[in-house]
């Protein structure tokens, strides 16, 4: 009787840092009691637990927390919670941060989930070495020439036989050697199968450091590391814009720039400019001159490195798409034309081919796929997907024209990884608005591709477009809130992300059907060269252990979404890991071991190239997958549930 | 002695089972089969395939001589066309709505409830209505025939990918049953009944028309794709699992084969024998793959293919 | 059961030495595990490798030649039940019976007409394979006499019908060098019919109407008595225990790799037929699923046609899509104002636009270009229908010779080759038709003034 006077049992909750409190039956969501308490706490995804937006961290007392993704092991410890899907069990206080705070700790989550880059361990043995030699003066008892003398003290104190020397090297051998009392420094190149060369004599004994460039030529992006070849370290990383992208922004508009006049010259020339020019600024950065560097090892793809050689490209677009050369001699930077030691070897990571370039070998080589013992899915999704699949024990790759639509290509506001770029989507179940991440907090002006793939996730759970992409007018007569964001526009139905008057170039910010479609395709390609490479080799998804994730997209890439939209294959996160730039990683190992070297040449011939395009199944599994996430759901366990919840909750009409 | 064990297959899902008809008018249920068509040493075929004629609104123009002979006057009217095809064993009637079409005259709603009413009227089996397959003149036509249908259980198509909405629509409110098209491509199929489903269609009130390639035209296309549908039912994919219907006459009639009088190889043989084979053999081809009604054209056709039906069913 | 590519590639030297022309030993693997190429290409294979995959590679349903001089026709040797998860390989043999009760001149007549036959389709040529040649009278000399009419007059397949082994051992020994198919070994002749093969080295079809028990002991029995040629003959005459009769044998040799039932099925499927019609169709389910040889009683142009063609549907490569061969194609009879339209070689494509030109009531050109086998959308995306190809095809087919107005109608799916086709086809007027076959009717009436 006394409890029924009571009423039912209510627990206290205090907010800080204000302190306002109320009082809520067990079992209340700390959403519905911050909302009692007047506590302002938003909630961008409609309290579905999907947004991670609206963190809250228990300082006292006992809440239960439903398993969410967004928080890592280390933030719940910390006390994080979220407060759309955890309930209070016992009095407790909580602790809300501002709004900026929030944001932080969303981030750092989703840092977390990134794993650290497996890198493997090389000997460090670079083909270019430096040696500092105290030569015995000559006498009449021992008058044999210059080069007989400096010979054998490369014999004796190193064991460096069968050495030979540029000319121009040659012919200041002897000045050099008398000026320095001869105590010389020599810098030798011993490239496998090449004969091993002095490149650089300089008197005395030299201690600064001897360097080295890693670089990564991408369609768009050219990567340099510069590298102290003598202790393995990285001295610094530059990258710009590839000066081609004026010509043409994919593979296949350089190629056919190239076969106009003097289109491959020139693009050539760009991509030294954009080289030559990176090379300036780590020279004045660091104070030295670029005839100082003596190696470059180069990964790019096979369209890239035959621009950057001069070699015709156009076999490469044109059936049965054959490269002038996979496996690429070895040339000196005078004859390739970039401003380091002339002698210096430029070595090029070797392509599979067409469209498997070095740029994936380098990926396979610093990703340690070749030598895993997991059943490994390499995917490097830049402007074109490539895909590595196996073990240790073989490997297949194939490439899928997915198209740069998530390089922001093709899409009406589409745009790069840059300021002002939208890269994360959270869209109201109820209402239907977004609410958006941009890069640098400003007013958006265009939308990149995590923020594609994660508004195309977003539509699909909040019901704006069906399994097909096609948008739900049906809802914009229903849609509550600030105007309906489903109209028809001049391109037909379509979404509007950001109305004029919050962006950043004066008009609406729109995701059209039309570029639905577009991501669709790409998506589509992308999980359809997974599942048709595997069944050709015989492999099932779910066996695969290890998925690595590398390219320019790939360091944005949210997988929760990717595997939402039915890009990447419904696997257990912890298997996803996401590794950077592969192929600049790659490129580093190489010029640091020749170990790397031999079996960089090594895993390129033991990839097994597939062509898609020549595989009959790969329509009808492209057909299968034009469809969220995939007309097969029994294949995206997770998204069905995840589409399941939101019926239940009477999303989406 | 061997003893040669039967090697029964575990399916985990069967065919459903769509009914049309009903309420007043004799009523036909398709679908059922818990295993491959018209195997019985391993499951049932719980209703036996249906054979549909098809009727259209308007006098075909083209059609071959021995199908104009075979209807005679019939073909001017439809409730005449589908009497006659009542008395000539037909299970289902399908009605073509083909003035509908912007060439064919673009006839309107209120052509159409004329027709659906005549055709209603005329035979108490039955019927399926398809538009000329132009989306605003399908949406306009056969919301008025499900209106005129209302609550006979009717079939309405063809639903595809690109419009859909409306005559699904129309099917919930008047409880229908939606015909389901698509370019014979089994995922194509899938998605269709999945949007279907999705905007509110009971899976029991679909059919799906993965769309008929003739013998010698693409035959083995159907044949595959409908083979792969049906695998993927009876292995437990709902939304695979919706009866069949694939317009056998229209196709086959329509092709060289059936269609030239004159100037055709001798070794083709006799045309109306050939027409009739033609016909025929696209009908068992499709029945054996899978087909749960196949519409056809022939009177002779329907006889023979209803007789072997009975033969491997009984 | 079939190993996939990585299975076999399991058994492989790994040394990727590109002596089987393909570039690594995985490429190959996958190759072998899609049947494009045989392990002995392999030269490094171990013995043991070899024999593993040998035994595992073995065709569950036997490879039976029939014919020998002259004619042959290969069938069984299936190793799907569904032709969409590889292909079928060998079409079953259309055989027609014939009576040694008939006039000679009949046999003569009828051998001539069968023989005689050959109807083309999509480029090929499709004809029936030989005759049953069936003692009926039960004399052995009336039996050789028939024989040897239709020998006389045809080189095609025999199969020779006798429960009588002295008359089926008079006949084969006039044909022996046609390798006739000898039917049938039942329970009660078995020895002395096994000798008659044996003796002429011929394939033998084991009979057994009872029961697939008493039929798989019977064609073990065979076998093991040194006869491995073997068709079975289980009896299948009727629409209701056809298909089960044939899946349960066939399932049996693939899902259990049960030997006996491992070999072609010949099935009769006029025996019962109350009408012609009623044959055509059951010999159409049987060509579906899952004869080897059917036997027919009847022949006819006007059935024999349709039944190839479907024969040819349900045994194209379903991983091979069929190809037009490129040109410029008349549908109806065009003339020099009669539109110009140009698809894709993928055989699907080319027939529904085909079809539709057809039905439109305007007969046309259509230029067919080489795409390959893809479909127009597909073949675009995949750079094998662009505007270079298209143009290229114009020309060496001499399109503008076919027409009086220069004008061509590309599908609507390709409306952005437009520009480009008018460049590369200077003096040319560009149309865009519709994006589906089935509008190109309503396209001609609203655009098209013949």
């Amino acid at each position: 009787m006394e409890s029924l006077k009571q009423g039912p049992r209510k627990v206290k909750v205090e907010f800080l840092p204000e302190g306002q409190s109320v009082l809520v039956p067990p079992g209340t969501l700390v959403l519905d009691a911050a909302a009692q308490a007047g506590v302002p706490l938003v909630s961008p995804c409609g309290a579905q637990g999907r947004c991670g937006r609206c963190l809250v961290r228990v300082e006292h007392g006992e809440v239960t927390r439903a398993q969410n993704p967004h928080l890592s092991a280390k933030q719940v410890g910390e006390g994080w919670a979220l407060a759309c899907v955890t309930q209070i069990v016992g009095d407790v206080a909580l602790h809300v941060p501002p709004q900026r705070e929030r944001e932080r700790v969303v981030v750092q989550a989703a840092a977390t989930r990134k794993a650290a880059a497996v890198r493997c361990e090389w000997p460090r043995y670079p083909a270019v070495r430096r040696f500092y030699l105290e030569l015995p003066k000559p006498s009449l008892e021992d008058s044999s020439s210059d080069l007989e003398r400096l010979k054998k003290a490369l014999a004796v104190s190193h064991g460096i036989e069968e050495v030979h020397v540029v000319l121009p090297v040659m012919k200041g051998l002897t000045r050099e050697l008398r000026q320095a009392d001869w105590k010389v420094t020599v810098t030798v190149d011993a490239q496998e199968g090449g004969a091993t060369r002095i490149v650089d004599i300089q008197g005395g004994h030299k201690e600064s450091p001897l360097l080295g460039l890693a670089v990564d030529i991408g369609t768009t992006n050219v990567w340099i590391d510069l590298v102290d070849l003598s202790t393995g370290r990285s001295l610094d990383r530059v990258s710009t814009l590839n000066r081609q992208v004026s010509r043409g922004e994919d593979v296949i508009s350089r190629i056919i720039y190239s076969q106009r006049g003097n289109g491959l010259e020139e693009l050539r020339q760009l991509v030294l400019d954009t080289i030559n020019n990176l090379i300036a600024e780590l020279a004045i950065r660091h104070k030295f001159e670029p005839r100082e560097m003596q190696g470059m090892v180069v990964a790019g793809n096979t369209t890239m490195v035959h621009l950057l050689l001069g070699l015709p490209a156009r076999h490469i677009r044109e059936e049965p798409y054959v490269p002038s050369a996979t496996h690429f001699p070895v040339y000196t930077a005078a004859e390739v034309g970039v401003n380091i030691n002339p002698f210096a070897s430029v070595y090029c990571v070797p392509a599979v081919a067409a469209y498997v370039g070095g740029d994936i070998t380098a990926g396979v080589l610093s990703s340690c796929l070749f030598e895993s013992k997991k059943l490994t899915l390499f995917l490097d999704v830049g402007t074109n997907g490539e895909i590595v699949m196996g073990d240790a024990d073989w490997m297949t790759t194939c490439a899928c024209s997915a198209g740069p639509a998530f390089e922001g290509a093709g899409m009406r506001f589409g745009m790069r990884a840059t300021k002002g770029a939208i890269e994360d989507v959270t869209m109201n179940s109820t209402t239907l608005e977004p609410t958006l991440r941009v890069i640098g907090n400003v007013a958006p002006v265009g939308i990149c591709g995590s923020g594609l793939l994660s508004a195309l996730a977003e539509m699909l759970l909040t019901g704006v477009v069906d399994r097909s992409g096609r948008m739900n007018m049906g809802l914009a007569r229903e849609q509550i809130g600030a105007g309906s964001r489903l109209k028809l526009g001049d391109h037909g139905a379509e979404y509007v992300l950001v109305w004029a008057r919050d962006s950043g170039i004066g008009e609406d910010i729109v995701l059209s059907e039309v570029d639905v479609n577009n991501l669709l395709r790409t998506k589509a390609a992308i999980y359809a060269g997974i599942a048709v490479m595997a069944r050709n080799v015989g492999v099932a998804l779910e066996d695969v252990e290890e998925v690595l994730i590398g390219g320019s997209f790939g360091q944005h890439i949210n997988v929760e979404k990717a595997i939402q939209v039915g890009m990447l294959p419904d696997l257990p996160w912890d298997r996803f890991k996401f590794l950077g730039n592969t192929s600049l990683a790659g490129a580093y190992n190489i010029l640091l071991s020749r170990h790397a070297r031999v079996q960089a040449d090594e895993v390129a011939r033991r990839m097994t190239y597939f062509e898609l395009v020549a595989d009959n199944t790969f329509m009808d599994e492209f057909t299968a997958a034009m469809f969220l996430p995939h007309t097969d759901l029994s294949r995206f366990p997770s998204v069905a549930a995840l589409l399941e919840k939101q019926a239940g909750a009477g999303v989406g009409g | 002695m061997a003893a040669v064990e039967v090697p029964v297959e575990k399916w985990t899902g069967k065919i459903r089972e769509v009914k049309l008809g009903g309420n007043g008018r004799k009523s036909v249920v398709v679908g059922g089969a818990n295993t491959l068509p018209f195997l019985c040493f391993e499951g049932v075929q719980a209703h036996r395939p249906a054979v549909a004629i098809e009727v259209r609104d308007k006098e075909p123009r083209d059609w071959s001589p021995h199908l104009v002979s075979a209807w005679g006057d019939a073909l001017k009217s439809p409730g005449a066309w589908a009497k006659k095809a009542a008395e000539y064993g037909a299970d289902i009637v399908y009605v073509r709505l083909a003035s509908a079409h912007p060439e064919e005259g673009n006839t309107g709603a209120s052509e159409a409830k004329k027709t659906a009413g005549e055709v209603l009227s005329a035979v108490d089996l039955p019927v399926i209505f398809v538009g000329p397959d132009v989306a605003e003149k399908d949406n306009e036509v056969l919301v008025a025939v499900s209106d005129v249908a209302k609550g006979q259980r009717v079939g309405l198509g063809n639903c595809v990918e690109k419009n859909h909405k409306t005559i699904a629509a129309t099917c919930i409110a008047d409880g229908h049953v939606a015909i389901a098209k698509t370019p014979i491509e089994i995922n194509l199929a899938k998605q269709l009944n999945i949007l279907l489903c999705d905007v509110g269609v009971q899976p029991d009130s679909i059919l799906m028309d993965p769309t008929t390639g003739a013998l010698g035209y693409g035959l083995e296309y159907s044949y595959s794709v409908m083979e792969r549908l049906r695998l993927a039912a009876l292995m437990g994919d709902g939304m695979t699992s919706m009866p069949m219907v694939c317009t056998v006459g229209e196709e086959s009639w329509r092709q060289k084969e059936s269609k030239a009088t004159s100037d055709v190889p001798k070794v083709w043989g006799d045309h109306l024998q050939r027409s009739l084979v033609w016909e025929e053999v696209t009908a068992m081809g499709l029945l054996t793959s899978g087909a749960d009604i196949v519409v056809l054209r022939h009177p002779r056709t329907v006889a023979a293919v209803k007789a072997v039906i009975d033969k491997m069913t009984k | 059961m079939a190993l996939t590519g990585i299975e076999i590639y399991k058994f492989l030297p790994k040394t990727n030495c590109k002596k089987c022309n393909f570039p690594t030993c995985l490429a190959f693997a996958m190759k072998v595990a899609s049947r494009v190429v045989d392990i002995s290409a392999c030269p490094d294979l171990s013995p043991e490798s070899r024999a593993a995959l040998e035994s595992a590679g073995r065709p569950p349903i036997r490879l039976v030649t029939l014919g020998g001089d002259g004619h042959k026709v290969e069938v069984g040797n299936e190793t799907v039940l569904f032709r969409h998860e590889k292909t079928f390989y060998h079409p079953p043999a259309l055989l027609v019976r014939v009576k040694d009760t008939m006039p000679k001149a009949d046999i003569e007549k009828l051998v001539e007409e069968v023989d005689a036959y050959q109807v083309e389709r999509v480029g090929m040529k499709l004809s029936m394979d030989g005759f049953a040649v069936h003692n009926a009278s039960k004399d052995a000399d009336k039996f050789v006499q028939a024989v040897e009419a239709v020998t006389a007059k045809s080189n095609l397949v025999l199969m020779l019908m006798s429960e009588n082994p002295v008359a089926m051992e008079a006949a084969t020994a006039k044909v022996a060098s046609r390798k006739p198919l000898l039917h049938a070994a039942t329970k009660d002749n078995w020895n002395a019919m096994l000798e008659v093969a044996k003796k002429h080295a011929c394939p033998l079809v084991v009979r057994e109407t009872s029961g697939l028990n008493e039929l798989s002991d019977l064609s073990e029995k065979t076998s093991q008595a040194g006869v491995e040629d073997i068709v079975l003959d289980a009896g299948i005459n009727d629409f209701r225990s056809s298909v089960d009769l044939l899946t349960q044998i066939r399932r049996q040799a693939l899902k259990k790799n049960f030997r006996p039932l491992g070999y072609p099925v010949v099935t009769f499927p006029g025996e019962l037929a109350a009408s012609a019609d009623e044959e055509v169709l059951l010999a159409a389910q049987h060509i579906a699923k899952y004869a080897g040889v059917i036997v027919l009683e009847h022949f006819s142009p006007a059935v024999a046609y349709p039944l190839l063609t479907l024969r040819l549907n349900i045994y194209t490569d379903p991983q091979k899509p069929i190809q037009m061969a490129a040109g410029v194609y008349e549908v109806g009879a065009p003339k020099a104002e009669s539109p110009l339209c140009v698809t894709t070689n993928f055989s699907l494509t080319y027939f529904s636009v085909a079809g539709e030109i057809e039905a439109s009531g305007f007969p046309s050109w259509l230029l067919v270009c080489d795409t390959e086998g893809l479909s127009v959308l597909t073949a675009w995306a995949a750079g094998k229908f662009d505007a270079e190809r298209i143009a290229k095809a114009v020309k060496q087919f001499n399109a503008g010779d076919k027409v009086s107005h220069k004008s061509v109608i590309l599908p609507g799916k390709v409306a952005v080759l437009r520009g480009e086709l008018e460049d590369e086809l200077s003096g040319w007027k560009v149309l865009v038709g519709p994006p589906e076959a089935m509008d190109i009717g309503g396209f001609f009436k609203r655009t098209w003034k013949a």
